[in-house]
Order: C-alpha cells, then sequence, then structure tokens
C-alpha cells in the first residue's frame, strides 16, 4: 500500500518536473530560512542552560531608584560575595567574577594578549567548565597560579596536554604557574575568558577593595537544594545597607541563571523582557517564512486538484475510504517535504558562514548532535503536515460520481480559499519590506547625524605595558618626527563612555538635582587632537597654564543642564576636586548615536588616563604613518604587540547591531517575497492552463494579446493590493514600536509605504505576465481543439 | 434478489425550480440479470446507475442490496458494502494514469487489504484470463481505447464482485472493439455475474436479459 502511494507520488513528480521542482525549491527555501532562524533560537535560548546546577544559580543585581524609577543592573561591590556567604547557610558557594583585563601571556618562546578573568575559586565548582587537566580541588592554592583554555594553552605550549607546573609570565612584571586546562568554552555562554586567575592574585595586584560603593564585579549566588530563592533574595536585600552602615542605599537582588541571558531587563524593579522579545519575534518569522513556503505548497496542491480528481473518483470507487485518501495524500506532502529537507540541508551548509555574519554569536551546530537531526526530522513532519493538511481534506472530499463525471472542471468556486493565502503570503512580504526599509533608512539618518568631532585619520592605542609612564615621550618623539598632528591622552576612547555620575557640585544647583553627567578625561591638545569643536573659552594647555591639571571642559548639554550663563571660571566639584571650567565644547556623540547627548565634563590632566589618542599628519598616507607609529611604539613600549583602533571603524561598529539587524529584515524580506512569488509564478500557470478555452474563444472574437494578458494579471494584482491594504496598519504599528527604542529617529512617512507596496505590485506584474502573455500569446486554433 | 428500489424519488433544488432526476422508481434485480438501461440524454440512466452503486444517494424511497436497507446504513457501511459487492466500469475507462496495468487492476485489492500473495494471483489471473499478461508494464497511455476498457474491465472483477455496473462501456471504442467488449460482459454474465449497463445502442442492449427504459428521470419501460 506504502510502497503504491510512494509510487504514485514519486510519478506525479516526475511527470510534472516543473512544478515539482516549483514546489520542492519554493519549501527547501522556506525550511532554510526557518531552520537557520531555529537553530538561532535554539542557541540563543541554551545559553548557559548547560551548567547542571542552573536552577540553583544567581546573579546578583542591585536596585536603586532614580527620579522615582528603581533602575536595576548587575555590577556588585567586592565584598559582596564573601560577605553573603559568611552571612547565610543557605549560600552554600559564592564567587566574584570579572573579565575586563586583557594580559600579556609569555611562554618560553611564544607570546599572547589573552582576556582574562578574575575569579573566587568556588566559580568552578558552580559552572561547568570541564577540566581536561588539573586537579579540581588545588588549582588555585597560590595566586600566581593560572588556568587556561585549550586553545589559549595551544597558542602559548603548542599544546594543550602535560602543561601542570609551566610557567607563564603575566605582563612583564609576574610570573604563574599552570594548574590547569579547560575545555574552551562553548558559543552558548555569557562568560568570555581565555584564561583564569584567582581572587587573591587580584588582590596581590592591588586592585580588589572593600568598598562598598563601589559596584564592579559580577557576584554569583549557588543555594543549597533545599533553600526557598524567596526568602533568601528577601534576608539578602538589605545586606549592602548594613554592611556599608547606611552608607549605601542599594538593595541586593537575586537573579536566577536561566533568565540571565534572556529575560534580564528589569522595568521599575521587575523582570520586564529582555532578549526573550528578540528570541520570540524570530521564532514568529520563522514560523511565517515556513507558512508562507507552505502556503505555496497548498496552492499549487490545490490548483492541480482537477488533475488529480479524477484519479480520487477512482479510487474511492475502488473502495478506498477517505483516510485511506487523506493519508496518501499526506505521504506525498511528507515525502516532498523530506526531498525539500535534504535540499534544505544543503542551502543551510552553504548558507550558514553568510548567516554567521548576521550573528553576535555564530551558529556552529555540530552534525554529531543527534538533537539537531531529530530536530530536522520534526521540522520536515510538520512542514509535510502542514503543507499537505489542506489539500488532502480537500482532495479526498470529492464525490466520485461527479468528479468521474467530469463535472468539477471551471469551478470557479475553488479559488477562493487559494486567493486567501495569496493575500496572506502577500501581507507578510509587504511588512517584511516596509520593515526593511524603516530600518535602513533609519541606520542612514543616524550615520548622517553630526557626530562634533573629527573620526577621519585619529586612532587611538589602549595604554597597557609602559605607554602611561612614557606617554609623554611617545607624544614627543611622534610630534617631533612629524608623523602626528596632534596627540592626546583621554580617560577612554572617544567612541566609549566608561564613567557617569551625579554626585557634582556647582555654583546654583538645585536641591535634589540628579541629572546624570558622563565623566571624561582629557590631557593636553585633546580637542585639538579629537577635532572638537570648541564654542568658548579654550582648549587644556599645561605648559601655559600650570594649573590646567584641574581644568575641566564642559560640552554645551552641560552648560545646559547647570545653568551656567557665563560657564568660564565656574567651579564644578566632582570626587573631592575643584575643577575650574576653561571651556565649552560642542557636543559630540560619545555613546549610541540613536541616543539623545548626556551632558558631560571633561575633567583635565588630574584625571585617569586609559587610551592614547592620535591625530596623523595628513599629509602622510595611513600606512606610512601607522608603521612609522608602530616603531615610536616598539621602542618605548617593547613588550606589548602594538594594537591600535581607528576610531572611524570604533565609531561604525556602533551601527553593527542595528545594521545586522536591518540585513536579517531584508534577508528576510526577500526570501518571503521570492517564495510568494514562485508560488504565484505557478498560480497564474496553472489558471492559464486552465483558462486556455476562454482565452481562445476571446482571442476569436477578437482580443488583442494585451487585453488578455491585463485579464489574467488583474486578478493577482488585486490580490496584491489588498494585501497591501492589511499589511499597512500591521507595518506601521510595528515599525511606530520599533522606532520608539531610538531617541534620534526618522518619522515614519507615507513614501515608504508606497515603495513596499508599488514593488510588491511590480514583482507580482512580473511575475504573473510572464505566464498571462504566453497564454495570450498561444494560437487559438490549438487551444479550443483540445477541448 | 439482489437488490430493490422502491419508489426512489431524487431532486436537486435550482433557485426557485425543483428538478426531479429520478422519479418514482421501482426495480428489482435478481441475481444473473443483465439488464440494460436505456434512454434520451438527461433522463436519469447515469444518476439510476450511481444510486445503484452506492456513489450518490437519493432524496426518498427505499434502496434494498442483499437484504440491507442501503437507505438506513451510514456511509462506512455503504462503502464498505460496495466495496466487497460492486465492480465499476466507466466510458473513459478511469484508469489511474500514473499506474501500471498491473498497478491498476492491483488497486481494489489494496483497499480490501489482500495479502501480498493473494493479490498476485488474483492479479495474474485477471492478466492471464483478458489476454494482457504481455501488455501489465504498460501505463495506459501507451494502450489503445479497447485495451484500456480491458484494463477497466478487469479492475473492476478482479475483487471478484456480484455486481458489475457499466456506464456506456463501449461508449468511446470502435464497433468492433465494442462488440469485444459486449462479449465479455456476455460471458462473465453466463458465469454468474449479474451486469447493469447504461447504453445508447440497441444492439447493445440485446445483449442483456432485460431493458429498463426511462424518460426524464421516469421509468417507462413498456
Amino acid at each position: 500500500m506504502i510502497r503504491n502511494y510512494l509510487k504514485i507520488a514519486w510519478r506525479n513528480l516526475w511527470k510534472n518536473k516543473g512544478y515539482s521542482l516549483l514546489n520542492i525549491g519554493g519549501l527547501a527555501i522556506g525550511m532554510a530560512a526557518a531552520i537557520l532562524i531555529l537553530l538561532m533560537v535554539r542557541q540563543e535560548r541554551s545559553m548557559d542552560m548547560f551548567h547542571h546546577k542552573k536552577d540553583r544559580l544567581y546573579i546578583a543585581g542591585n536596585q536603586s531608584e532614580f527620579d522615582g524609577e528603581t533602575a536595576t543592573w548587575f555590577a556588585t561591590p567586592k565584598p559582596l560575595a564573601p560577605a553573603l556567604k559568611e552571612e547565610f547557610p543557605e549560600i552554600v558557594h559564592t564567587a566574584r567574577y570579572t573579565s575586563n583585563s586583557d594580559f600579556l601571556l609569555r611562554s618560553k618562546d611564544r607570546k599572547n594578549t589573552v582576556r582574562s578573568a578574575f575569579i573566587d575559586p568556588e566559580f568552578l565548582e558552580m559552572f561547568d567548565f570541564p577540566l581536561l587537566e588539573g586537579d579540581p580541588d588545588h588549582l588555585f592554592d597560590h595566586p600566581d597560579n593560572i588556568v587556561l583554555t585549550a586553545s589559549t594553552a595551544k597558542k602559548l605550549f603548542g599544546t594543550d596536554r602535560q602543561l601542570a607546573g609551566k610557567t607563564v609570565k603575566i605582563d612583564s612584571t609576574d610570573y604563574a604557574t599552570v594548574t590547569g586546562v579547560l575545555r574552551d568554552l562553548p558559543e552558548n555562554t555569557q562568560f568570555r575568558f581565555e584564561a583564569i586567575l584567582p581572587w587573591s592574585y587580584m588582590e596581590k595586584l592591588g586592585w580588589s577593595d572593600d568598598f562598598w560603593g563601589n559596584n564592579s564585579v559580577a557576584t554569583f549566588i549557588e543555594l543549597a537544594p533545599a533553600a526557598s530563592p524567596g526568602q533568601v533574595g528577601e534576608k539578602i536585600r538589605d545586606i549592602t545597607i548594613r554592611r556599608s552602615n547606611h552608607e549605601e542605599s542599594n538593595e541586593v537582588i537575586l537573579h536566577g541563571i536561566p533568565d540571565w541571558w534572556l529575560r534580564s531587563r528589569y522595568e521599575n524593579g521587575k523582570i520586564a523582557g529582555g532578549r526573550i522579545e528578540m528570541v520570540r519575534l524570530f521564532t514568529l518569522i520563522a514560523c511565517f517564512i515556513l507558512f508562507i513556503a507552505c502556503i505555496n505548497f497548498m496552492n499549487l496542491s490545490t490548483a492541480r486538484s482537477e488533475k488529480r480528481a479524477r484519479e480520487v473518483g477512482v479510487r474511492k470507487v475502488s473502495g478506498a475510504g477517505r483516510h485511506a485518501l487523506i493519508g496518501q495524500f499526506l505521504g506525498e506532502s511528507v515525502l516532498m517535504a523530506f526531498l525539500s529537507g535534504i535540499l534544505a540541508t544543503g542551502i543551510v551548509i552553504l548558507g550558514l558562514p553568510y548567516f554567521n555574519t548576521l550573528l553576535s554569536h555564530p551558529l556552529h551546530p555540530g552534525i554529531d548532535d543527534p538533537s539537531l537531526w531529530v530536530f530536522l526530522a520534526g521540522i520536515i513532519l510538520a512542514t509535510g503536515i502542514l503543507a499537505g493538511a489542506y489539500p488532502a481534506f480537500f482532495l479526498s472530499s470529492f464525490n466520485p460520481a461527479r468528479v468521474l463525471k467530469g463535472s468539477l472542471k471551471g469551478n470557479r468556486g475553488n479559488f477562493n480559499p487559494r486567493k486567501i493565502l495569496v493575500i496572506t503570503q502577500f501581507t507578510i512580504a509587504i511588512v517584511l519590506i516596509v520593515s526593511t526599509i524603516v530600518i535602513h533608512r533609519q541606520i542612514a539618518y543616524a550615520q548622517d547625524r553630526e557626530n562634533g568631532y573629527d573620526r577621519n585619520n585619529l586612532i587611538y592605542v589602549m595604554e597597557q605595558g609602559d605607554i602611561p609612564k612614557r606617554a609623554h615621550l611617545i607624544k614627543d618623539e611622534l610630534l617631533r618626527r612629524n608623523i602626528a598632528q596632534s596627540v592626546s591622552r583621554a580617560g577612554s576612547p572617544v567612541t566609549e563612555a566608561w564613567s557617569n555620575g551625579w554626585g557634582m557640585e556647582w555654583k546654583g544647583k538645585k536641591e535634589g538635582d540628579k541629572t546624570i553627567f558622563d565623566r571624561y578625561y582629557g590631557d593636553e591638545d585633546l580637542v585639538a587632537t579629537l577635532g572638537l569643536t570648541l564654542v568658548e573659552g579654550r582648549d587644556f594647555d599645561l605648559s601655559e597654564f600650570p594649573t590646567d591639571s584641574t581644568a575641566m571642559l564642559l560640552n554645551e548639554a552641560a552648560v545646559k543642564a547647570m545653568g551656567f550663563k557665563n560657564p568660564i571660571g565656574q567651579i564644578v566639584k566632582d570626587n573631592d576636586v575643584d575643577w575650574h571650567v576653561v571651556g565649552v565644547v560642542k557636543d559630540f556623540i560619545i555613546r549610541s548615536p540613536y541616543d539623545p547627548i548626556v551632558p558631560m565634563i571633561i575633567g583635565g590632566s588630574g584625571g585617569w588616563f586609559n587610551a592614547l589618542h592620535i591625530r596623523f599628519n595628513p599629509s602622510l598616507n595611513t600606512a606610512t604613518a601607522l608603521s612609522l607609529t608602530r616603531e615610536v611604539f616598539e621602542k618605548y613600549n617593547p613588550d606589548y604587540p602594538f594594537f591600535y583602533h581607528f576610531v572611524d571603524e570604533a565609531y561604525a561598529r556602533k551601527f553593527e547591531d542595528s545594521r545586522r539587524k536591518g540585513k536579517l529584515a531584508a534577508l528576510f524580506a526577500f526570501l518571503t517575497i521570492f517564495i510568494s512569488c514562485l508560488g504565484l509564478f505557478g498560480l497564474a500557470a496553472y489558471m492559464a492552463e486552465n483558462r486556455t478555452k476562454e482565452i481562445g474563444v476571446r482571442k476569436v472574437l477578437g482580443a488583442s494579446v494585451s487585453s488578455i494578458a491585463g485579464l489574467l494579471s488583474k486578478e493577482f494584482i488585486l490580490l496584491v493590493l489588498a494585501a497591501c491594504a492589511i499589511a499597512f496598519p500591521i507595518a506601521y504599528w510595528a515599525m511606530s514600536r520599533f522606532l520608539q527604542d531610538f531617541d534620534y529617529r526618522i518619522s515614519l512617512g507615507w513614501d515608504v509605504f508606497a515603495i513596499a507596496g508599488t514593488g510588491a505590485v511590480v514583482l507580482a506584474l512580473a511575475t504573473v505576465s510572464f505566464q498571462a502573455v504566453r497564454a495570450a500569446t498561444a494560437n487559438p486554433v490549438k487551444s479550443l481543439k483540445t477541448e | 434478489m439482489l437488490l430493490q428500489l422502491n419508489n426512489i424519488f431524487k431532486w436537486v433544488n435550482n433557485g426557485g425550480n425543483t428538478t426531479f432526476l429520478l422519479k418514482d422508481i421501482n426495480l428489482t434485480v435478481e441475481e444473473g440479470e443483465f439488464i440494460s438501461i436505456m434512454g434520451p440524454s438527461g433522463s436519469g440512466k447515469t444518476t439510476l446507475l450511481n444510486v445503484i452503486g452506492m456513489l450518490d444517494g437519493f432524496n426518498e424511497g427505499e434502496y434494498h442490496f442483499l437484504e440491507k436497507s442501503v437507505h438506513q446504513l451510514r456511509e462506512k457501511h455503504r462503502s464498505a458494502l460496495y466495496k466487497e459487492y460492486i465492480g465499476f466500469v466507466f466510458q473513459a475507462y478511469h484508469l489511474i494514469d500514473e499506474l501500471t496495468v498491473y498497478e491498476n487492476i492491483e488497486t481494489p485489492l489494496l483497499y480490501k487489504k489482500f495479502k501480498t500473495a493473494e493479490r498476485k494471483a488474483l492479479v495474474a489471473d485477471m492478466l492471464d484470463r483478458f489476454h494482457i499478461v504481455g501488455k501489465k508494464d504498460l501505463f495506459p497511455e501507451q494502450l489503445s481505447g479497447g485495451q484500456q476498457q480491458l484494463v477497466g474491465i478487469a479492475r473492476a472483477l478482479v475483487s471478484r464482485p456480484k455486481l458489475i455496473l457499466a456506464d456506456e462501456p463501449t461508449g468511446n471504442l470502435n464497433s468492433r472493439q465494442g462488440e469485444e467488449i459486449m462479449d465479455l460482459f456476455k460471458k462473465l454474465n453466463e458465469e454468474g455475474v449479474t451486469v447493469i449497463q447504461v447504453t445508447h445502442s440497441e444492439k447493445n442492449a440485446a445483449y442483456g436479459s432485460r431493458v429498463i427504459e426511462l424518460l426524464d428521470g421516469r421509468n417507462v419501460t413498456p
């Protein structure tokens, strides 16, 4: 029986090669897109879910009230972890974690900059990062012990085996003994490190502190199996307040590790969502694309129903029950889905590298993962049944007495559900087209925004190793040799805001004013180096004004926020230093180009510096300037490789996330419209075929080719117009919501909809008219004879 | 008695008008009969045949088939009944284009859950009997009309029905092929199969033992 069905299905496929190709191809593209998206969703959902204690693991968060709203963040004071473990028996383990340090690690003959994490040793008992080598109980007996990941070990020693006891040099200062090798971290974890060092080493470096007001590390907590998270959460709430003798006011909360990645956006103290929204949106899009591909299948199957009707009749007369027929047709669609699945797998394998460029966490599905195959089989079965169900019920419902008489022909009523399906397809496609246009316009709009400084010909170098000590020597040489036009140290790269706060004091500050200011620092020539625009006053200049180490620049937003009429000469007190304002610069973008400008104070050389900014001599070409700069750095900072960043590239990275979104939306929009047009193409072919006689008669009666082509196309164009009518409000609503996330945003104009609508109509017309013209130019004598 | 129709009415409502397709049909068919239904186009011949074949329902009246009251049966039992006892032959043969001769003949057996070995034997029997063994792997389009109709009849007979319903079985054939098919029906009838055929041709009707004449849905047999 099954064999009989398979045979029929196969022979049907073979006989109608064109339509089979259309069907299988369309379905395969849809499936491939859905598989890629669902793989991504699977990875998102699996983030840090592999720790077997995950349901007892928490990250500590802080909550505090600002402007009447409760803010929540996950940086905590360093003494929190030990204090929690000491006070509460329900807490069995705690671990601090921070991975902001890049150390230069050296073995005998190799060196590498390695992203290193400081942890409390219990960290490895709480989280599942398996050791390839080493004794788990004695990894961090001494502050100068280090554990490497396998690939770091390979980079330093050429192997990841038998490394216990080997020595690595950390920066140019310390030696550490390798006590273990960890398997490389999987892609689906938020932890990012290539080596781990014990907290005791951090203390030895003098980087640790017991200050409850310095929220700078992550604190992880493991509860006892029997402990109630709710009760523990209540008990620990006031620990910072108590331990700091009410100096601090932050309340401590527990946030479950399973929620850490997907649900960590808090609004007013409550979990309000997070990445889960994006994951849901993508799941929805995957379902839509698959659904659209299935619609094609349904449409083409039911359109061909007249050809299959006789078979249904004969089978019924031969004694087939409805169930048997439904089974047969479902089997056929599952077979189609299976063939599509094979094709889709090929597309996924070929498309994965490109798709990965659109993702922040690339996918590496292993073919040895059985769940992947179950997942694929599931998709195939689901697609087969989804696509086949409607045709199966539709076809199996035919009355044999009627179909065998041939009276099913020309039954226009059958077209109605198909119309709805086409409208559905195009509605989704048009919504996606509008989204693509809006996202791209929004990106372009923000890119065109005046950023307030000159980002061309400007690089920055992070101040590692000997750079802080020798910064003035480097600067002198760069200027003397005419490599640079101007050089200045700064608190952070000009594309990153590292510090902010609201504790400043100034004359005329209003009671209770908690305006948050960005805090930046700059050395001499900051304005010249960055290419900022001075509105008032002057740049930092220590040679002329020795007191400039406590000089301050403000941006225009800060002048406004502080309410200064004459900003020059005002005193701003911050961190117990009295800064005197010497100049005002035009607002410039240091954070996201989509956000409003935050008021900013720029302290002089009395502050701290992390990034050296160099504006190249414009008469040198960039490559020469770079290689000369490298020489200078290798001379003054010989132990470290010369790492630099172009500011214009760093600035462009601010758009990476939204550009990724834009590309994804464009990809999905393209796929949807492509699949929809494939379906339309097939459908138009059938329509033309079924109306051969009508066309013949019309031609004999004197109709022109264009009038017939128009007649055949009109019906489809009406469907697309109907889809526009449904899609526009949906797209408007969705895009208004999308744009609300950006403070600096475009307004949603009618032209977006006009472009999307016209595009869809033109594409549909191009697809259909090919068939229409072919049908219209056929010789009527032939078409009438066949009837 | 094989089947009995009592006061069968069938009608359709078209707008405000009611059109009768069958009007007060009474008919008793004994086992072993060979009946020809005749009448002009639109007189209800095919409708009557479909009613007898249980492919089509009726609005009023009683239908007994082998002591069972068809009008009271549910769809499931009704199809079980015709599956078991009735074979159909069509004017346009209605073979499945994608199946070979062998597979076409085999189809009814598949729906009756015969075992593979049994199916083979039964189909081989039919192929033998109609001398089409050499054509068993051909597809319908590779056969002449007469040969296609032979396959159609073989398919109708393969599950050994008591009753064969044939709707103008020779309508698409030339006269020589038609005669061969009619001879075949005659032979089958002599072997004990009841045959009811719809035909336009007096000559074909003469093969039968009895003629029913229809006019506008009414039995007008003299």
